[in-house]
């Protein structure tokens, strides 16, 4: 059964959610949509291919129907994409928040300081669903660049939920503000309000 | 509705510069029009450059532009903050200071509380305060929706014009602010945007370009402007034609907010990029290694954008170090101008 959705009449972004409404609740083989401006046609077809679909489209007329086919594999999961779902309640006893100062953990030998820290980053998502940030200041913000190692993990807790940022001031000192791969930049407000609303903050 | 329960993206169809008139569709107006000459027009719509620019004196000019659009993100206060520093820029971007400014508005009165406009007038005179600027007047117009901006006048001195037409062989191009503002409005009228990310881009929009204008004022720039509804290459492709040189862009190193990469790649991409891909597109050329969320980025039209800079290729790292060091945290080189291909812009 192909699914065809009627999207004329609108302009970006309302074609595209409303894809993702329908994929969100079904993954059809065959997705049909119809539009009537080339910036949504361009737009949906983007969607879909997000989504793992292979497109093409028709054009009839000033209007495009455009036609996704499910491709092998999984795409992003669309509820991913619901407003807010990747958020963490704003409130709650058991927010942590980690503060991280440094490439290494504790004093004594750096190299082993560095091993632990990245040991520790990695298995920080045992804390579970209690861990709320994870900000990165001083040298730490390099954990958060390009080159770093500890780039892939903390993608992998950010698209968990975790909040994760690094100190702007630091990423300009360091000259890395634009090689920032994960994270969003805060300051120092922000910081001190954090630890604020935090249930409890650990800091390295 | 009120000011507190408004969301201002919601009352518009387009958002902020992404509400601009197609490139296409505005040469199509203008071309051909029979403008009126004047020896101290200096600089005026047959250059179309960032503003306009009428000699006064041997040591005086004035510089003259407007900018005004619908709003890009809900909160009125913010609109009018971003609105004042977008229509500011092209003063700065000239070498100009502003001095003088007039709003103009265009209000739904009759579905909108006018609390809201109170607010978003104040952002803007918040803006004109840190820009020393002073408000003489204004216009307001109902309509059936919100619309903010300014029609600002600076000063110059004559000799110290700073236009898009002037790039040297081998000079740098240093680029002030991330990109991505378009696609990010996008995604805040689509309710995808968290609270972070919102904020960050809203305080940049609302950033004056300022500190970057009075820094660049100390180093050898031949060519500057702001980046803004064309999108970085479109705007890019304006310094670049009749200029005799060619430019080479690193496409990893233009600052991206890295939010918009993932919203480009799902489609949240305003019509606008579309038409200034279609305009400046075929001066374009993109290595495969780029990314089509990048190529996407790059076409984005901005709201508020940074300034694009062109300078000295010994005095860029210095450029760069002195705006780091006077707040414009997110200056870096992005490229630079090269003997060829003539015209045409390369992004690696």
């Amino acid at each position: 059964m192909v699914n065809e959705l009627d999207c004329r009449g609108l302009s970006c972004p309302a074609p595209v959610l409303q894809v993702r409404d329908l994929l969100s609740n079904e993954t059809p083989d065959t997705i049909a949509v119809r539009v009537d401006n080339d910036a949504a046609r361009q737009n949906v077809s983007r969607f879909l291919e997000h989504q793992n679909y292979r497109v093409h489209f028709e054009v009839q007329g000033s209007e495009f129907r455009i036609v996704g086919t499910r491709g092998e594999g999984v795409g992003v999961p669309a509820a991913a994409f619901v407003p807010g779902a990747a958020q963490k309640p704003e409130t709650g006893a058991g927010k942590i928040m980690v503060l991280v100062t440094s490439t290494h953990m504790g004093h004594g030998d750096d190299g082993l300081g560095d091993m632990l820290m990245f040991n520790f980053l990695k298995t920080l998502k045992e804390m579970g669903p209690d861990l709320w940030r994870v900000v990165f200041v001083n040298s730490g913000v390099s954990f958060t660049a390009e080159g770093s190692e500890a780039v892939p993990v903390l993608q992998e807790l950010a698209a968990n939920g975790v909040h994760v940022s690094a100190c702007g001031a630091c990423l300009a000192y360091f000259h890395i503000l634009d090689k920032l791969q994960v994270g969003e930049v805060t300051n120092m407000l922000e910081i001190v309000t954090g630890m604020k609303d935090a249930g409890s903050v650990v800091t390295l | 509705m009120t000011s507190e329960t408004v969301r201002l993206t919601q009352t518009v169809k387009g958002a902020g510069c992404a509400a601009k008139l197609s490139p296409g569709e505005l040469d199509r107006a203008l071309c051909g029009l029979d403008l009126p000459v004047d020896p101290n027009l200096l600089v005026g719509l047959d250059r179309a450059d960032d503003a306009g620019v009428y000699r006064v004196s041997d040591d005086l000019a004035l510089v003259q532009t407007i900018d005004f659009f619908p709003p890009m993100v809900d909160d009125p206060y913010s609109f009018g903050q971003i609105a004042a520093a977008n229509a500011l820029s092209d003063v700065y971007a000239m070498g100009g200071t502003p001095k003088t400014a007039m709003n103009i508005v265009a209000f739904p009165a009759k579905t909108m509380d006018i609390s809201v406009l109170r607010l978003v007038i104040e952002g803007g005179l918040d803006k004109m305060r840190e820009a020393g600027v002073v408000l003489v007047g204004g216009h307001t117009v109902e309509d059936s929706e919100l619309k903010y901006g300014l029609s600002v006048t600076g000063y110059i001195h004559p000799d110290r014009i700073l236009t898009k037409r002037n790039l040297q062989c081998g000079d740098c191009l240093v680029l002030t602010k991330p990109i991505g503002t378009g696609i990010v409005a996008t995604a805040i009228k689509a309710g995808l945007a968290g609270r972070g990310v919102t904020d960050r881009v809203t305080r940049a929009m609302a950033t004056l370009n300022r500190a970057a204008a009075l820094v660049m004022r100390d180093f050898p720039v031949h060519a500057c402007t702001d980046i803004t509804g064309f999108g970085f290459l479109g705007h890019l492709a304006e310094m670049v034609v009749d200029s005799g040189h060619g430019v080479r862009i690193r496409g990893a190193d233009v600052p991206i907010y890295p939010e918009a990469l993932e919203w480009a790649a799902m489609g949240l991409i305003p019509a606008g990029a579309y038409n200034n891909r279609s305009f400046r597109g075929p001066f374009v050329d993109f290595a495969p290694e780029v990314a089509r969320s990048v190529q996407d980025l790059l076409f984005d039209p901005q709201t508020s954008g940074g300034l694009l800079i062109a300078v000295s290729a010994d005095a860029a790292e210095r450029l760069v170090d002195a705006l780091r060091a006077n707040g414009v945290e997110a200056a870096v080189i992005v490229g630079e101008v090269v003997a060829e291909p003539v015209e045409r812009i390369i992004v690696e």
